[in-house]
């Protein structure tokens, strides 16, 4: 089985980090160009080779046309979603574009997941030359605030670059991961994240317990689209229009001199992060040389409402979280943006306390998300995550409003079940549109899914369909139904709204293959034999445990067949017969889970252990 | 042998070991809900076959249902008259409760007044100020509706205990439903003088 890592998929920066055996403390890895940030830009060369992380940044300023950056900001959206950002961002959408967007590098077309898939292999190829090892599978981060399809589209990405993707994890919940095992930090703590493109704020509960710690959080917020790009926009917009008083010069936000001077304001910006002021020195395509000074005061009037924006989800998280900015036992600042001054001022005043700032910002959430993967690496852990859904679900209902199933701040996986009947004879299909926000109109929520349950033809008001939806512990949606007077499982097949179907991820699986020049039926053969390794192990396990005794022999025997079988089948080649032995021991070995599971549940409820809490 | 995926739903009280009673210790509530969580998390069972997997997902998913439901008093009461078939939303729901009708009766004539005034430009302060106090006054009752609600419930636990019949468990039952109406209805008369206040 292939290594497994924690990858932090940022907007301007992404980081790939591991468990150090030795130290068991989160490390990055560090690039060819001797640094743990990879940019998350992307770039096609004009031979059609895909350039991904610092040497796509340079080309940045010569290729502009064939090289994308923030591509984060487009993941699960549609083209109506980002016609705000397409005033700002040099994003050259293909016309093909509708609810999933295709964008354009040079000659060729690329969804966001597949461009991200590029910056995901990137990292892996980063961790393979550090390992000497391949790698696999990864738990891979998103802001708390991602809504299920800007999830989903994460997911997908992590496939087409040929990782399991193990978790999907919070970021703001990932660095009090790698904070808690740093500083050994207990009690309340909010994490206050602005990053490149995505602010979160998390109020978490750091508990420890007989078994381990638990990372609970209670409440989550945010914005999606707001961050150290929208500063960088600010700035922009405000040299731009300097230069077009003192020498007439109006340039398209979008060409290699705007890249140029973004590039130019962004150092300037770090510089007033460390010192009181300033100068920007940009050269003019008319010759002269454009001066001018910022001082750290105008810097902050001039940010003020990117600061102010963020204070309104901080509000709405601490009331979710039916608590008092002063009630916090730690702050933890998280994400490059919050090295500007005014927000470390800004969040110290809120809360009443200095922010932590111990572990670099922009380095944390790849460090807990390492951590993380540790976890799940090894099944049982002395640490638990239990985290949250950041946004209510809901189902419309008559008139375009939305009844709220699930709602937001609940621990996932949650559940919710809808009882569905006909209302006219015969009726064969009832309408499910399924959204996800806190707004009571259906047209102001974001839509998930839409899906027509089908009905056995019955007189109206017969039917009983019932309709379970599920958040899982990624935070993406899972609908199943059930015909309750038949008992009958329904499949239901729910085309996302904004989103790729799987086939389509198959084939950008393939063509993402043939970038890394792998053999196709050789990845699938590595594939199927890992998860044949994971299941025989789970088996093997199970089955030395006592309490699997309780299993009839004629079971136990199938169990053991079907365990022959599928290790006779991974000395081959052929994943599609693995793919089927898998299947059979999993089909075998349904009733020794519920065993097992059952007896587990019982010692807990029995109170055997509940006065050693 | 039980085979709790085969079952629809499980009752949520069941799922923590307790009887249907409405007083619930919190503070033990959340230690079972957190030991359990060990337990059950999906992130035990990463390397486990499908079938556990599922399972996995399924029991824990219910583990925070039921604990959603249970540590709030009110969809705690909800959700036992669910689970008893005796939850009726009723039409009292969109009906002002008898002994309010007057006090709605004025609210909503405040509120017309405000939307006019709004329109036409006309003094605000001192309508918003009637409505303020309109708020404070129906906010008042429905903390009188709740503390009602939490003897009804003490109630409840009672009748439990004392293995109360039937017709004394319905008329408990009753109770509480008309309260939770009247929780509801009031509820959305304070929502919509804020709106009005805030716009």
């Amino acid at each position: 089985m292939g290594k497994i890592v924690g990858i932090d998929l940022g907007t301007t920066n992404s980081l790939v980090a591991y468990l150090d055996p030795q130290t068991k403390q989160p490390k990055c890895i560090t690039g060819p160009h001797g640094s743990t940030l990879c940019p998350s830009v992307v770039s096609l060369d004009p031979d059609g080779n895909i350039v991904v992380g610092e040497s796509a940044r340079r080309r940045l300023l010569t290729q502009p046309e064939r090289t994308i950056y923030s591509v984060k900001r487009l993941m699960g959206r549609g083209v109506k979603d980002i016609q705000d950002e397409l005033k700002l961002f040099p994003f050259r959408l293909d016309p093909s574009s509708s609810n999933v967007i295709r964008v354009r590098l040079g000659e060729k077309v690329f969804t966001p997941p597949e461009i991200s898939a590029f910056i995901l292999r990137e990292l892996k190829n980063w961790a393979e030359a550090f390992f000497g090892e391949p790698v696999d599978r990864a738990v891979i981060t998103v802001p708390a605030y991602f809504n299920d399809a800007q999830r989903q589209a994460t997911k997908d990405a992590g496939r087409i670059a040929g990782l399991e993707v193990l978790r999907l994890v919070n970021e703001p919940t990932a660095a009090a991961l790698a904070y808690g095992l740093h500083e050994k930090q207990r009690g309340k703590v909010a994490v206050y994240d602005l990053g490149g493109g995505t602010f979160d704020i998390s109020i978490l509960k750091l508990i420890s317990t007989q078994e381990g710690d638990i990372y609970q959080v209670l409440a989550t917020n945010g914005d999606t689209h707001l961050g150290g790009d929208d500063i960088d926009n600010l700035l922009q917009a405000f040299v731009h229009e300097k230069i077009l008083q003192t020498d007439e010069i109006d340039f398209s936000p979008h060409g290699e001199i705007a890249q140029e001077l973004r590039k130019a304001l962004i150092a300037v910006k770090h510089d007033l992060s460390k010192n009181e002021s300033a100068t920007l020195k940009f050269p003019l395509p008319n010759g002269k040389m454009f001066t001018l000074e910022f001082t750290r005061g105008a810097i902050d009037a001039l940010i003020r409402p990117v600061v102010d924006r963020t204070m309104g989800p901080v509000k709405l998280a601490l009331a979710d979280a039916k608590m008092k900015p002063e009630e916090l036992d730690e702050v933890v600042l998280v994400g490059g943006t919050t090295r500007t001054p005014l927000i470390r001022r800004t969040v110290q005043e809120f809360f009443g306390r200095a922010p932590h700032i111990e572990l670099n910002p922009d380095e944390v959430v790849a460090l807990g998300a390492a951590v993380q993967a540790n976890i799940l690496e090894h099944g049982v852990s002395n640490m638990l995550l239990l985290d949250v859904t950041p946004l209510s679900l809901g189902i419309e209902t008559y008139g375009g409003a939305v009844a709220k199933i699930i709602s937001r701040n609940s621990p996932i996986p949650a559940s919710a079940q809808e009882m569905y009947t006909t209302g006219v004879d015969n009726q064969t299909g009832i309408d499910i549109h399924v959204l996800q926000g806190e707004r009571e109109l259906a047209k102001d929520c974001r839509s998930l899914a839409r899906f027509t349950l089908k009905v056995p033809p019955a007189p109206a008001g017969l039917p009983r369909i019932e309709v379970r939806f599920l958040i899982d512990a990624n935070g993406i949606l899972q609908v199943g139904a059930k015909d309750l007077r038949t008992g009958e499982q329904h499949s239901i097949e729910v085309q996302p709204s904004y989103g790729i179907s799987d086939s389509e991820i198959e084939r950008m699986l393939e063509e993402s293959i043939e970038y890394a020049e792998q053999d196709f039926a050789e990845r699938q053969a590595i594939e199927a034999r890992t998860e044949a390794e994971t299941i025989l192990a789970a088996t093997a396990k199970a089955l030395a445990n006592p309490q699997s005794s309780a299993l009839p022999s004629e079971e136990r025997a199938k169990i053991d067949s079907a365990v022959l079988a599928l290790k006779e089948s991974t000395s081959g080649s052929d994943y599609r017969l693995m793919r089927k032995k898998i299947d059979e021991l999993n089909g075998a070995t349904q009733h020794l889970a519920e065993v097992m599971m059952n007896g587990a549940v019982n010692s807990v409820l029995q109170g055997k252990r509940l006065e050693d809490f | 042998m039980t085979a709790p995926s085969q079952a629809t739903h499980s009752d949520y009280f069941a799922v923590f070991g307790l009887s249907r009673k409405l007083s619930v210790d919190l503070t033990l509530l959340e230690q079972k809900f957190l030991q359990l969580s060990w337990k059950l998390h999906p992130d035990n069972f990463v390397n486990a076959g499908e079938q556990e997997r599922e399972l996995s997902l399924k029991k824990s998913s219910e583990l925070n249902d039921a604990y959603r439901v249970l540590r709030d008093p009110l969809t705690r009461v909800e959700y036992l008259l669910e689970i008893e078939g005796e939850r009726k939303e009723g039409q009292t729901k969109q009906q002002a409760p008898p002994e309010l009708l007057e006090e709605v009766f004025e609210l909503n004539e405040s509120l017309d007044e405000l939307r006019e005034a709004k329109q036409s430009g006309g003094d605000l302060i001192e309508l918003k100020g009637r409505l303020e106090s309109a708020e404070d006054n129906f906010q008042g009752k429905l903390e009188e509706v709740d503390s009602k609600l939490e003897s009804v419930a003490r109630e409840w636990d009672g009748a439990v205990e004392a293995k109360a019949d039937t017709a004394a468990r319905k008329q408990i039952f009753a109770g509480m439903n008309e309260l939770l109406n009247r929780r509801s209805y009031i509820r959305n008369l304070v929502a919509n003088v804020r709106k009005e206040l805030e716009e």
